[in-house]
């Protein structure tokens, strides 16, 4: 008992601020799209690389919904078309905010009248609906001393009913479909549905499987797409807050 | 290398029945075990079966294959109770029934999935379709009621569905329905490009991206004859030992959160991080992902410099050492953890269970030393094995194990490593069918990849097997007779992969 105390006094306050800045390299964060990216050449030897069909050689641009940040496309034109910056802010929003094209920061979006609903408390009901298990684990790190979710008024609640919406991974495999499909609808209205991850916006790296629907869009009505594979814990607090209309750069608290 | 395998099928004929099931019988016995049992359409609506086992011998890695009907064959089960699941799954991606089989529930595909289709079979299944629903055991008798939990459960975390029968508080019986999770991911590894192969493995088990692609990546170095060079193994096996450290931390911190010892959920949860920020700077990425490529590591790998590293896993270690020996000491948690979910070392040799599960009941079973990759040969971490079998010892287990990992992290790490080159692709030789089997000691468990490609050298079946896969049937021994209040402690102590189990 007394060395537990103890331990907590030598290990004082571990809790990030927000905003945190940059994370350390080679961390890929928010693609940099450089002009020579436009160049016929370049994007189509990016895209050549790309497993998942992120990017599109001749609308010459990178989806977020589908890439998983290998950064095999930024080696492959050695960074001279993209570039990964080690900034965790990632575009979020509906399906179509998550295409890339310049070199614009598109921001997220609040939705409006989330606030006047939910006032500043957030709860979620988390599905893993066929994924990994990566984006779950981000999730649940989001609750741990250094994210601290709850601090802003968000968190994960055991039963839908206690929620406010639906927290979902995975690119619905067919096994999870009607379970994820219940535990929507045993959430009282409004609800919302935030997708994480590319499989969940895309169905990712399992895209065409015959076990997956290829995303949640494909099921439910998607609020909030938060790219990533998996999207850094820091991208899931920016997203959401961004979302609520709780921007980090200022008092996310209120 | 004492970590993957090549056999030339074109050499080895398939055996009789009676020969492939006194292969699979001499499977079952001291550190010999079935690491794989998959079929093959190996030409239009012809199968084989193929079984690779080992272990008894390090690097000594053995099959056998038998040609079955299109419609079913004799299960081997009764000889080799490590293939009950393995058979499960033959039936429902492949249709061939296995006659006889104890508990021929589906597995991968639930009540919705049409009738008469098997995904990796090219020509229709015999009709009619053997596969009826999910028929869960019933516990008859006074007093004994069901509790249903889940797929949806109530953490955040992956789904499945737990059916307990209890005589009031004690369990009688477990039974677990899994394949929720299920993706198909074993039929996307033929047809995708070279690296678009080493992504897939990387979500595999997201917690295991390391150990998977590892495993993934030696079997297509083998396949385009493209080794990747020492530097780089030393590498891979700084990141599977930093990826078993941040898994052990996050499960003692698991532990914590289900006993209600807040201390360690919140020292745990914060270390486990610290781990995976590791990882990150080694690789760009918290879970190891970019590490891996064909024929080495990723051009960026590593992104911190070897002395820095030694200095932040000294001071991991340090805390790692001090919560972890408070936790274990503190009176609360050895009453709840202490004789708890108990997995007798018989029942774990008779099931072939594998990992840190199975060295937790006493079962000295482990790929670094049974099949060492090139970074483990000379000197593995020091064993360590226990043999209460509960969750208290699978917890010490975990405790040791990291220091085992600590102590021989620095030593891999002195002297220079330059980053391994990685090489291009390579064109892969034409040299006949062959099967490839790599072998890895991931944090749960050993990690088989298996490969079978044709005389042009295309891949035409790829098998994983998870040590998820392996261990789930632990749980439902170490639970039995347990209260059910202790479910989510017994349940955590072996923290099994869904996805890795469902692919
Ligand atoms: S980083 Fe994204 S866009 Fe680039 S190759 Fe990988 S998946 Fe494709």
């Amino acid at each position: 008992m007394l060395e537990s105390i103890r331990k907590r006094a030598r290990t004082g306050k571990v809790t990030l601020d927000l905003p945190a800045g940059d994370l350390p390299t080679p961390f890929r964060g928010m693609p940099v799209i450089a002009d020579a990216f436009r160049s016929a050449n370049v994007a189509e030897e990016c895209s050549r690389v790309c497993a998942t069909e992120a990017i599109d050689p001749e609308k010459k641009t990178i989806d977020l919904g589908r890439c998983v940040f290998c950064g095999l496309c930024e080696e492959a034109c050695d960074g001279e078309g993209i570039r990964f910056s080690q900034d965790p802010r990632l575009p979020c929003g509906k399906r179509e905010h998550l295409v890339l094209g310049g070199r614009e920061f598109p921001t997220v979006k609040a939705a409006p009248d989330l606030r006047s609903l939910l006032g500043r408390s957030l709860h979620l009901r988390e599905v893993s609906a066929g994924g990994c298990n990566g984006c779950d684990l981000e999730a649940q790190a989001l609750g741990n001393p250094i994210f601290d979710l709850q601090r802003f008024g968000i968190d994960f609640v055991a039963s839908p009913r206690h929620a406010d919406g639906l927290l979902v991974t995975g690119p619905v495999s067919k096994n999870m479909r009607e379970a994820l499909v219940k535990t929507y609808e045993a959430i009282a209205e409004p609800r919302i549905v935030i997708a994480i991850g590319a499989c969940a916006a895309s169905g990712g790296i399992f895209r065409g499987s015959y076990a997956v629907e290829n995303g949640v869009g494909a099921v439910l009505p998607v609020a909030l797409f938060i790219p990533g594979c998996p999207p850094h814990p820091l991208t899931l607090l920016y997203g959401i807050l961004g979302f609520l209309g709780r921007s980090p750069e200022k008092n996310p608290r209120r | 290398m004492h970590c993957v395998h090549t056999f030339e099928l074109g050499k080895s004929a398939p055996r009789t029945e009676e020969a492939f099931r006194a292969f699979l019988r001499e499977t079952s016995g001291g550190n010999n075990r079935l690491l794989a049992l998959f079929a093959e359409e190996y030409s239009s609506g012809r199968f084989l079966l193929h079984a690779v086992a080992g272990g008894s011998v390090p690097g000594r890695f053995v099959h056998a294959c038998v040609e079955t009907s299109p419609r079913s064959f004799r299960t081997f089960t009764d000889v080799c109770p490590g293939a009950h699941l393995f058979e499960r799954e033959i039936y429902d991606l492949f249709g061939l029934v296995p006659e006889g089989h104890p508990e021929l529930n589906p597995l991968r595909f639930h009540e919705g999935w049409p009738k008469r289709s098997f995904p990796l079979r090219s020509v229709g299944a015999p009709a009619p379709d053997a596969r009826r629903g999910y028929r869960f055991l019933q516990v008859r008798g006074e007093g004994i009621h069901e509790v249903a939990v889940g797929p949806v459960h109530a953490g955040v975390i992956e789904p499945g569905h737990f059916r307990f029968s209890c005589a009031g508080e004690t369990i009688q019986n477990l039974e677990i329905r899994l394949g929720y999770q299920h993706k198909g991911i074993e039929s996307l590894f033929p047809g995708s490009p070279g690296m678009g192969r080493i992504l897939l493995s990387e979500s595999i088990s997201g917690d295991t991206a390391v150990g998977h692609s590892t495993a993934c990546a030696r079997l297509l170095e083998a396949i385009t004859g493209n080794p990747a060079d020492p530097s780089a193994e030393r590498w891979r096996a700084v990141a599977l030992e930093i990826e078993r450290i941040s898994n052990h931390c996050g499960d003692l911190g698991g532990l914590s959160t289900d006993i209600g010892y807040l201390f360690g959920a919140a020292h745990f949860g914060r270390l486990r991080g610290a781990a995976l920020n590791l990882l990150l700077k080694i690789t760009g990425n918290r879970f190891g992902r970019g590490l891996n490529r064909i024929g080495g590591i990723g051009p960026r790998v590593p992104g911190i410099a070897q002395e820095e590293l030694i200095a932040a896993l000294g001071s991991l270690r340090a805390e790692v050492e001090s919560v972890g020996a408070t936790m274990l000491d503190a009176p609360s948690v050895v009453a709840r953890m202490e004789g708890t979910g108990r997995l007798l070392s018989r029942t774990a040799a008779t099931l072939q269970f594998v990992g840190m599960a199975a060295r937790a009941s006493g079962r000295d079973v482990d790929a670094r030393r049974d099949f060492p990759s090139p970074a483990y040969v000379e000197a593995p971490p020091a064993k360590v094995l226990l043999d209460a079998g509960d969750v208290m010892a699978r917890a010490g287990v975990r405790v040791m194990e990291m220091r085992a990992s600590f102590d021989w992290l620095p030593g891999v790490l002195t002297g220079a490593i330059p980053p391994g080159t990685i090489a291009t692709e390579g064109n892969a030789p034409a040299a006949g069918r062959r099967l490839i089997v790599s072998v890895e000691e991931g944090w749960r468990g050993e990690i088989v990849h298996a490969a079978i490609v044709d005389d042009e050298s295309r891949i035409t079946r790829f098998k994983v097997v998870d040590p998820s896969f392996r261990n789930w049937p632990g749980l439902l021994f170490a639970v039995q007779k347990n209260v059910i209040s202790d479910f989510p402690v017994c349940n955590k102590s072996f923290n099994l992969s869904y996805s890795g189990a469902d692919l």
